[in-house]
């Protein structure tokens, strides 16, 4: 039996479709088989994070259709051979597909992966509703600003509505230092608010926006950066490893530190 | 949704005792045919079905006042499933409309067709009560969502910024609350709002309203919010009944004057 997972946030632009190219990658990278399905109808881009742009050729669209096999939609990896894209139709808006076309869809895929991961479109509309109805678990991922917060805890609650119970939280674009400074909401203020399980603190790094113009996930890295190793571990704590948290706090500690010791120990 | 206490005159859902089963009471359907307010339904049974206080007991018989709603074979299977897993059956659908009649029988519930003249008292504080019995929730009130009760709410959990909850009488949150309350909704002044962390966005009772101060104190500690002479006041929960009383006169708390 596969593990069906969304990832979802409510509010747009918080790093759903960076997480789920990074956490299937690293999932497929562990020996899992893994489909990652976008659901953005109408605004596709995780074709292009995984950088497999010009290898689609039909979409889900198509399948449904019966213009071509679901197979033949399926876009296999060019580094993971266990990884494969059901890309979504760009040309096509969010009503050309519905929640049982959705279900179906996702159903036949199961049967052949161990992972099946839908990429959520933001919003709480239709694109939604059609991303979270075949799932069974979900990722909310979020950000420390209030509005990212307030988006997530809806999200949640219409999860629930939907009988998803199984629902664990990414906080995405971390700053310690802003966040030691008080100037950011800290992991725990969020966690006070939406009280569900932690799965995953990803830093901000200029890296993440670096690899997702090459469309050459984080985690694939040879030599992997914080934000790989946080994404990395949260693909491990999904296979059900238990995986320390990478304290961001210390290494922001420890780093200053070392700078202050330079200024003020010079002489030893 | 709906946040200001005056257009949604009744909760969303209800669930109540009645004698040998348990009534699950839906709004009326909006007035205009076309709006479809499905998905806000169901999140709210779903809302009320998981918070609820468990009183009935395992495979008790549940009938429906769907009053003159259009439910669809697919949506009461939906519903008779979100009973299910709380251990209800849903057994009897009431209904004035013919073609939720039609589905209810087709799925083989019995049905209930009151003469439309009837009206649906139960459901409503009648002449003789001011307010129902007290809602027992046991879950976090998130954004967007909206608890209403005619009656006082008592409510183990947080209210999230963005959630609210509305009642007729007062409103006791053993949690945080940190979106909206509205006690006294029907202009019932000695109504009182109670909470472990008050830190609310903003607080109302009976007509007035107030914005809790921006900043708060370093120390939460339980505390209570009352109408006073000069509007809402907020003060520290114990010893409040000691040191206040309500002026009927005035329609205010007041300091009791040893």
């Amino acid at each position: 039996m596969s593990r069906i997972i969304v990832i979802t946030s409510g509010k747009g632009g918080v790093g759903k479709t960076t997480t789920t190219a990074n956490i299937g990658s690293a999932l497929a990278r562990s020996g899992k088989s893994v489909a990652v399905i976008d659901a953005d109808f109408g605004l596709r881009n995780l074709d292009l994070l995984l950088g497999l742009e010009n290898r689609v050729v039909y979409t889900a669209i198509d399948v449904i259709n019966g213009e071509c096999r679901l197979e033949q939609a399926l876009v296999k990896d060019k580094r993971q051979p266990r990884l494969v894209l059901l890309p979504a139709a760009q040309s096509r808006g969010k009503e050309s597909i519905t929640r049982e076309q959705m279900k179906e869809i996702v159903t036949r895929l199961s049967a052949k992966f161990d992972y099946v991961i839908i990429d959520s479109p933001a919003g709480i509309e239709m694109g939604f509703q059609n991303a979270i109805a075949p799932a069974s678990e979900a990722l909310i991922v979020t950000t420390p600003e209030v509005a990212a917060v307030r988006d997530a805890d809806r999200v949640i609650g219409l999860l629930e509505a939907n009988s998803i119970n199984n629902i664990k939280l990414i906080v995405n674009r971390v700053k310690p230092e802003m966040i030691k400074a008080d100037e950011m909401m800290s992991v725990d203020d969020i966690l006070e608010i939406l009280a569900i399980p932690l799965i995953g603190i990803i830093p901000d790094n200029q890296k993440v926006i670096l690899s997702s113009n090459r469309g050459e996930p984080l985690v694939l890295d040879e030599k992997l950066s914080t934000p790989g190793v946080t994404l990395k571990n949260i693909a491990r704590r999904l296979n059900g490893e238990d995986v320390p948290f990478v304290d961001l706090m210390a290494s922001q500690e420890n780093f200053l530190n070392r700078l202050r010791r330079w200024f003020t120990e010079p002489s030893r | 949704m709906n946040q200001n206490g005056d257009t949604a005159q009744e909760s969303p859902v209800s669930l109540q005792r009645n004698q040998q089963e348990v009534l699950l009471t839906f709004p009326p359907p909006p007035s205009e045919e076309t709006i479809d307010d499905w998905g806000e339904l169901w999140q709210n049974l779903k809302h009320r079905l998981n918070g609820s206080e468990r009183f009935w007991e395992s495979g008790a018989f549940v009938c429906i006042q769907a009053r003159d709603r259009l439910f669809d074979s697919s949506k009461l299977s939906a519903i008779a499933q979100a009973l299910a897993e709380v251990g209800l059956t849903l057994h009897c659908v009431e209904t004035t409309r013919r073609q939720t009649a039609v589905a209810a029988a087709t799925a083989g519930y019995s049905v209930r067709q009151p003469s439309p003249t009837t009206p649906l008292t139960r459901s409503s504080p009648t002449q003789q009560f001011k307010q129902q019995e007290p809602l027992y929730l046991k879950n976090t009130i998130r954004s967007g969502t909206e608890v209403r009760h005619e009656g006082t709410i008592i409510l183990v959990g947080d209210v999230n910024p963005g959630g609210a909850v509305m009642a007729y009488g007062d409103i006791i949150i053993w949690g945080r609350l940190r979106g909206l309350a509205h006690a006294g909704l029907k202009g019932d002044r000695a109504c009182r709002i109670l909470s472990l962390q008050l830190q609310a966005t903003q607080l109302r009772i009976a007509d007035v309203v107030a914005r809790t101060p921006s900043t708060h104190p370093a120390q939460l500690q339980p505390e209570i919010a009352y109408i006073a002479a000069d509007g809402i006041r907020i003060t520290q929960g114990l010893d409040f009944l000691k040191t206040y009383h309500f002026v009927s006169e005035k329609q205010f708390w007041q300091e009791r004057s040893f």
